[in-house]
């Protein structure tokens, strides 16, 4: 096997957290907010039902190709030319997402806090520092997490606690003022983030423990939608229905907390915990791409690709939108598609035909 | 286990012979001549033109040839002439062609004799202190344990003070430093394995280790990494760190040394692994955590409320010694905004003469003070006080009003300085004090964000790090919520019920569960 590490379930769920939350908590609460109004509190709820369904899938593959990440098993399942096409879009894909991530992490950064930076300036640290991670093997990037994310909570609540005096119980009111179609409207963005719970493919051979993989997954997919609620519902309590008018309401909300005339304009410190959730995403997601392209490769090693990888991804984060509004129309409009269809779709296509050779395969028996 | 460590042993000492050949003398590998003048031609000849060594001639008894060969300064010479050259001088009647080892039986009066067969053997005790008898028409010797040199005494550790513990340090003396770990863990669990490294210095080196506590692959990968060592000489246990360390390019030490035996002792209790150096009293603990460096013995002997609260304590100081410079360069260049209105005021009223930006400010100082340090460590004492109020002269006050430097830098650069010596370790400190500087530049360049992805790529390092195969954020990271009682918390000891998992695999348990003290208790 490439990776000689090991994890185990527990790990996977803390590296998984992140991997949604920490783009989620800037931009969803204001689309959520724009379909679902004073309901949008619900709808990740709702959302982490593609969650489940891909921790499920993902599973389930991995129950039936043990050992094997998407990539290796694509082949098993198709055969070797389609299986390897199948294998490059889940690689293409995810390079275009991951660099999609540095952007929005580049935008975050520089639109709101270095705004006279050079994007590059912003960028390279960050390929360079995850691409260390990457080059030290899922373990550490698993270790790190569980360092960073009780950090990134525990920052996450108490900002949530200090925001109280700003709050108004007022703005959740009336509740399910038009039934609960509001809130479904409103899960169909956060879906899309919960669709890449399917990343944990790419972890489940080196679990030590998989037969703890479903309910660790499951105990992930439950805390991110937590966390989800949380900001949505203080996003509402903040500005209620003007959610929708901030690109980064969260954020912004932030800003207002002032404790003694001393604890202000805390959002630089919130950057710098954001930063550290973006850096276990952008490296899980780094991970998947430089493993998967080892194995599709059929390479002994994935660390000669990871700083090509890095350089690719550094490009895609420049190429893959003009400015940042484009950027934003198209992570809530195509992307939610895209995102379903590579992540979601096409493994449960995957799922469909395995299943169907294990029958066939019986029946001829 | 046993097998493989004799195994391993035996392969050093032929390794050792080997190069002996090739370096000094073939003669060495052959075991000794039958006749004596032959033996003394040998030995004459390796230990030519060394002044130290004495060959003394005598007849046993009046009639059977004999040499005594030591090292002056290295043996007790008036426990020789009595227990063992006037005995065998005046011995009545002649020993004729008795063996030599009945001969010693009836005449010596020393404790320790054993028999040397090889002139290898022969020079290694000769070396060691041990005085050697060759007697004509023997094709051995017998090596007398009379070795007693000059050493320090015991005395407390300088470079680790406590206020309560044990004031007991480990010495130069290996034997002194051995009878000191003997004397806390009186079981015969506790093993010690004793190597020879280094071509020149024949340095003796100690491995110890509880037999049932330890994992026994930890001690094989031990003797296996200091068996690999093959030098001129082992000056000091640093040395051997270096040569047996994980990550040699980390700025992090991944082996704890120590001067107390009572935190040797603690690691062997946690199932790890001491390496004892002859000739520094600087004894090794592996494996380590980032953790165990950040404790001090101390922690332990105190009741436990005020031990966890010293911890957090440390833990807060870590972070300012490593951090402070940095988020202070770091707000004041790119987030003004964070420091509240009136703070800011006087912030920028005493930066208003300096000509610098915080960045190089900052820079200056921090380097002012690490020579400052150095020079007070190196400087003879009494030119040291000198220096520092030079140093506290210059740095603090005429800097600021010459206008070099702002009155708040003097101060984080000051509060910096401070935390970073309560960090109990000093080779802690030092990686603490290395990793500022990078910090310092990225928080100059990119600010807080700059910062942040310097501390991860620290944290990224630091969860790649192993000590001898346990990570070396165990257990942060990997998380072991149970293993907490010992990090977060210093658990009481009523609590401390289990060993930290990745090194006490041997017997989990530290003691019987229940131990609460509770008045009701002793009634029942």
């Amino acid at each position: 096997m490439i990776e000689k590490g090991k994890i185990s379930a527990f790990q996977m769920s803390f590296t998984m957290l992140p991997v949604i939350v920490s783009t989620v908590i800037l931009t969803v609460p204001s689309v959520t907010v724009k379909y679902a109004g004073r309901d949008a509190w619900l709808s990740p709820i709702w959302a982490s039902a593609i969650g489940l369904v891909a921790v499920f899938v993902a599973c389930r593959l991995h129950q039936m190709y043990p050992g094997q990440t998407p990539i290796e098993y694509a082949e098993s399942i198709l055969g070797r030319i389609p299986g390897k096409i199948a294998g490059l879009l889940f690689l293409l894909f995810y390079l275009h997402i991951d660099g999609i991530v540095f952007r929005e992490y580049e935008e975050f950064v520089v639109g709101t806090f270095l705004t006279r930076t050079p994007m590059f300036a912003v960028i390279i640290p960050m390929v360079l520092l995850c691409a260390y991670a990457v080059y030290n093997g899922l373990e550490v990037i698993a270790r790190s997490a569980q360092i960073v994310i009780p950090v990134l909570l525990v920052f996450f609540f108490l900002m949530a606690l200090l925001l109280i005096k700003d709050m108004k119980i007022s703005h959740l009111l009336p509740m399910f003022e038009n039934g609960l179609k509001a809130s479904l409207w409103g899960s169909v963005v956060p879906q899309s983030w919960f669709s890449e719970y399917f990343l944990i493919s790419f972890m489940l051979p080196y679990l030590f423990d998989r037969e703890k993989a479903v309910k660790w997954g499951i105990v992930s997919v439950a805390g991110t939608a937590a966390v989800m609620v949380l900001s949505n519902i203080v996003a509402l309590l903040v500005f209620g229905k003007l959610t929708s008018t901030f690109v980064y309401p969260v954020i912004t909300a932030i800003r207002y907390i002032s404790i003694a005339e001393f604890f202000e304009h805390l959002e630089s410190i919130v950057m710098a915990i954001w930063v550290t959730g973006t850096f276990i995403k952008i490296s899980v997601f780094y991970y998947a791409i430089s493993l998967g392209a080892a194995q599709w490769l059929k390479l002994g090693d994935y660390r000669p690709l990871v700083l090509p990888i890095g350089f690719l991804l550094a490009l895609l984060g420049y190429w893959c939108a003009p400015d940042f509004p484009s950027l934003a129309k198209y992570l809530f409009t195509t992307n939610v598609f895209y995102m379903m269809v590579v992540q979601l779709l096409l493994p449960i296509g995957l799922l469909l035909i395995a299943q169907a050779r294990q029958l066939w395969r019986k029946n001829r028996r | 286990m046993k097998k493989l460590l004799k195994k391993l042993l035996m392969e050093t000492d032929k390794r050792d012979l080997s190069f002996f050949r090739n370096d000094m003398n073939s003669s060495l590998t052959r075991p000794l001549g039958p006749t004596l003048a032959e033996n003394r031609n040998v030995l004459q000849t390796l230990y030519k033109d060394c002044a130290d060594v004495i060959f003394r001639s005598f007849r046993i008894g009046g009639t059977v040839q004999a040499v005594l060969i030591y090292i002056e300064g290295l043996s007790n010479i008036e426990e020789l002439d009595r227990g063992l050259l006037t005995p065998l001088v005046q011995m009545k009647g002649s020993c004729g062609d008795g063996d030599i080892f009945a001969l010693m039986e009836q005449t010596l009066t020393t404790s320790q004799a054993k028999p040397v067969h090889t002139f290898a053997d022969a020079v290694d005790q000769i070396s060691s202190g041990n005085p050697v008898i060759f007697v004509d028409g023997q094709a051995a010797g017998v090596s007398v344990g009379l070795a007693k040199f000059e050493h320090r005494s015991v005395e407390e550790p300088s470079s680790e003070a406590v206020v309560r513990g044990p004031r007991e340090g480990f010495t130069e003396s290996l034997s002194v430093n051995t009878s000191l770990l003997r004397r806390k863990l009186k079981g015969p669990s506790l093993k010690m394995i004793a190597m020879n490294i280094g071509r020149y210095s024949r340095t003796r080196v100690i491995i110890a280790y509880i037999e049932g506590l330890v994992d026994s692959t930890l001690v094989e990968e031990v003797v296996n990494r200091l068996g690999r060592i093959d030098i001129d000489g082992i000056l000091e246990s640093g040395y051997i760190e270096e040569l047996i360390e994980d990550d040699p390019y980390s700025p992090f030490p991944q082996v704890l040394n120590t001067e107390r035996p009572d935190v040797v002792c603690s690691g062997l209790l946690e199932g790890r692994v001491a390496i004892l150096t002859d000739s520094t009293p600087f004894a090794l603990v592996v494996p380590t955590t980032l953790y165990s460096l950040l404790q001090s013995a101390e922690d332990y002997y105190h009741r436990f409320l005020i031990g966890t609260l010293i911890r957090w304590l440390r833990y807060m100081f870590l972070l300012i010694a490593l951090l402070l410079p940095s988020f202070y360069v770091a707000i004041l260049t790119f987030h003004q905004e964070m420091i509240p209105t009136t703070l800011l005021l006087s912030v920028a009223k005493s930066r208003e003469q300096v000509p610098f930006p915080a960045l190089i400010e900052a820079l200056m100082m921090e380097v002012a003070f690490e020579i400052l340090r150095e020079a007070g460590i190196r400087l003879p004492k009494q030119v040291g006080a000198a220096v520092s109020i030079v140093g506290a002269l210059v740095i603090g006050q005429a800097a600021v009003s010459a206008g070099l430097i702002s009155t708040p830098m003097v101060m984080v650069v000051a509060i910096t300085g401070i935390a970073s010596f309560a960090i109990p370790r000093y080779n802690a400190a030092i990686a603490i004090r290395m990793l500022r500087f990078p910090l310092m530049f990225l928080a100059g360049t990119l600010g807080l964000l700059g910062l942040i992805i310097g501390l991860l790529a620290i944290i990224v390092h630091l969860c790649a790090l192993r000590s001898f195969g346990v990570p070396y954020l165990s257990p942060m990271g990997p998380m072991m919520p149970m293993e907490m009682k010992d990090v977060l918390l210093r658990a009481p000891w009523w609590a401390m019920l289990t060993r930290p998992r990745l090194t006490g695999k041997g017997n989990k348990y530290r003691e019987v569960p229940g131990l609460k003290p509770d008045p009701q208790k002793g009634t029942e």
